[in-house]
């Protein structure tokens, strides 16, 4: 068996698939991981992946031009999808999933149909991140929230569980394509650019300037107040439901939304 | 800014927006749109939840009246002109100022503008139509757009607005026109009915126009909605789903909304409803609404004259399902795509999942869980291969006495919040939410007199 490590992210994994594919071990021999094993085992070959962009966007071209833009979307989902690293169930790595999942998609005379077969094991899994990675994304659509900073940049932060920012950044771009704004993955410490007019990138943020991010345009507070006054008046009394509240907006994500981190959002801000 | 302005502003902004918050139709959907470079906004299919208020209810749009000023006097209504509350109006500046700077902020999906009637139904439409109209065209907003066209307005305001907007809506009110007549006596079905068949008509010919034109402008692409008070007056489950399913079939509507009664004016004319708004009935009543427009049920099958209320311990599916046991089991792996939606616990999407998936494998109980089938439900009535997941009687009182064991046929934030007290022997409850002996008693079972 030859174990091919690759890194956790899309371009890691898909230049996974392309080593393992070329290497020619057979598909039943290999298998992928973005986890490094806590042990290594006897009779098994580790190979490191070191993620290769040119490979990575064949692999992609292939997939888009087999599957179609609906089932290659849910295939970059899955693989943005966060891994379970706690051990504590037995899950296939989604490395694995995906790359298997490949294997059947082009073995297909339709690839755009792979993820009907729900009764393979590694597909159903697929599916499951898939979801995760969309619904997520689709929560963060709306629970978003943009600050106008006093250089007029509109800044949005999140603590996605999934790697969803792509999927925000084409949304936003086309949503707001006259603004310049940013969303910054506080977890990742990765975010969106996107400058007036022109299509957005992602890009690393070690260099970001943190002190620049409290300073708001003189309306900001002046709309958030609005917004917070709209937002409590909006609520029925005879109907008020916490429980219900929470159960739409969980908490992980109202730390990010003005309305409920009214007090504490400049502490969180700050750290 | 002028901060006197300003609070100005956000006085008007909180009178306005809880005047209107007992409209519940508050939705985003049903229209996809891309952005344009140089406006702002677009719009997705299923909409988009921006926050929930502390009722739990999503808050997808900036939800406000223009005014809370009204001529009429409807008797639920809290802006009627005969009450006693603090009255307001936007200009079509303010509304257009912040909607579009809400909407950069990521606060709302779009404007959802209704109103009180200010002067006259003609007076307030055309204040909306400036408004959306400005906000169209001045400053190029693309996001969505809601509005209620008010009844009694020229049926030209109304097409000039069509234009303009996602979706329009006009409030049916009351389930029945004697209901209508009775608490809205400035309303009638006349004025409510007639620019809701106008917009239908409109919407058919401008799909035509689609066909013909290449880039024609769109006529209300979201479609119409309506909303009824639930509670107010003594209609049934039965005449209330009835309405409905005669507004899907012949006014093609999008969505029917149903509102419990709160009862904010403490009118004599109204029920008091010590026991909150009927909150349980409304959720019956929108599992219902489910089902005829995903799962192909119609009214008929659900309710009769003689079982006109919904049981308020299952849901209407698994009620309808016990009360049929005729068409179970059935074989996942035969039947039927139409079949399939009719066994509890397969919604409408794992019922997809399923046709599709066993195509390649023959699935089996483990397979069926992780497609999303809601097993606790749906194993009294299927079977895999032609085997049950576990020897099981198919039986009305043996299935009925193990379904009431699942805890959410009675959805946790109705068994915690508003039926927190509930007993349903108690005379008062009972007759406050109208409960006939059929309703309270699990289909099946004995009823001893109390």
């Amino acid at each position: 068996m030859y174990l091919f490590l690759c890194e956790d992210n899309i371009d890691g994994i898909f230049t996974g698939v392309y080593d393992a594919w070329a290497s020619r071990y057979g598909h039943n021999n290999v298998s992928l991981t973005t986890c490094p094993p806590h042990n290594y085992t006897l009779f098994h070959e580790y190979i490191s992946v070191q993620t290769d962009f040119e490979k990575s966007a064949k692999v992609a071209r292939t997939l888009l031009n087999r599957m179609g833009e609906e089932t290659y979307t849910e295939v970059c989902q899955a693989a943005s999808a966060l891994e379970d690293t706690s051990h504590k169930k037995q899950v296939m790595n989604k490395a694995d999933a995906l790359y298997k999942t490949i294997v059947l998609a082009l073995s297909l005379p339709d690839s755009s149909k792979v993820l009907n077969y729900l009764g393979e094991p590694y597909v159903n899994r697929v599916f499951h991140l898939s979801r995760s990675t969309g619904n997520e994304a689709h929560h963060l659509l709306g629970f978003l929230r943009f600050q106008e900073l006093e250089n007029g940049l509109l800044f949005a932060q999140i603590h996605p569980k999934n790697d969803v920012l792509p999927f925000l950044g084409e949304h936003f771009s086309d949503r707001l394509p006259q603004e310049n704004f940013m969303i910054y993955d506080a977890t990742r410490k990765q975010a969106v650019l996107h400058p007036k007019g022109q299509g957005f990138f992602i890009t690393d943020t070690q260099d970001l300037d943190h002190e620049m991010l409290h300073r708001f345009s003189p309306e900001e507070l002046e709309y958030q107040k609005l917004w917070c006054g709209f937002f409590d008046s909006i609520a029925i009394e005879a109907r008020i439901n916490p429980k219900l509240q929470n159960q739409n907006i969980l908490k992980r994500f109202q730390q990010d939304v003005i309305e409920f981190a009214r007090s504490s959002n400049n502490n969180i801000l700050k750290q | 800014m002028n901060l006197q302005m300003d609070m100005d502003l956000l006085e008007k902004l909180t009178i306005l927006s809880d005047a209107a918050k007992y409209d519940v139709a508050c939705t985003s959907s049903g229209v996809d749109r891309k952005g344009s470079k140089h406006g702002m906004g677009n719009a997705i299919a299923p909409g988009i939840c921006h926050t929930f208020s502390a009722d739990g209810r999503c808050v997808s749009l900036l939800k406000i009246l223009f005014t809370n000023e009204c001529i009429f006097n409807c008797a639920y209504c809290l802006n009627n002109c005969t009450s006693d509350v603090k009255r307001a109006a936007f200009t079509p500046d303010e509304i257009c100022t912040l909607t579009m700077e809400f909407y950069r902020r990521n606060y709302i999906e779009g404007l959802f503008l209704s109103s009180g009637i200010m002067v006259s139904p003609n007076y307030t439409m055309d204040l909306i139509y400036q408004t959306v109209l400005k906000l169209r065209h001045v400053h190029h907003f693309h996001g969505y757009i809601h509005v209620k066209s008010i009844p009694g307005a020229d049926p030209i305001l109304l097409e000039k607005t069509g234009f303009l907007v996602d979706r329009m809506s006009i409030n049916l009110e009351l389930p029945t026109a004697d209901g209508l007549r009775r608490l809205a006596p400035c309303k009638s079905r006349n004025t409510i009915l007639k620019p809701m068949r106008q917009i239908q008509n409109r919407i058919t010919n401008n799909k035509q126009e689609l066909t013909i034109y290449q880039e024609p402008p769109r006529f209300v692409p979201a479609g119409q909605s309506t909303q009824m008070i639930i509670g107010a007056t003594p209609e049934n489950d039965f005449q209330i789903m009835s309405v409905a399913e005669g507004l899907y079939q012949k006014f093609q509507l999008k969505r029917v909304f149903y509102s419990a009664f709160v009862n904010v004016n403490n009118n004599d004319m109204l029920p008091a409803l010590p026991g909150g708004p009927p909150l349980l009935r409304e959720h019956r009543l929108y599992q219902a609404d489910w089902l005829l427009r995903y799962y192909h049920f119609h009214v008929s099958e659900l309710l009769s004259e003689d079982r006109p209320d919904f049981n308020i311990f299952l849901d209407p599916k698994c009620d309808w399902a016990l009360r049929h046991l005729e068409y179970f089991p059935v074989e996942i792996n035969q039947a039927s795509y139409q079949t399939l939606l009719r066994v509890p616990g397969i919604g409408y999407k794992s019922a997809e999942r399923i046709v599709k998936a066993r195509k390649m494998n023959r699935l089996n109980f483990d397979d069926l869980k992780k497609i999303g089938v809601v097993l606790k439900r749906a194993l009294y009535f299927i079977t895999c291969s032609g085997k049950m997941m576990y020897p099981t009687k198919l039986e009305e009182n043996y299935i009925c006495e193990n379904l009431m064991r699942d805890k959410t046929q009675i959805p946790r934030d109705i068994r915690e919040s508003g039926y927190r007290q509930l007993s349903f022997f108690d005379q008062d409850m009972r007759s406050d939410f109208h409960l006939t002996d059929a309703q309270i008693i699990p289909p099946g079972q004995q009823i001893y007199t109390v």
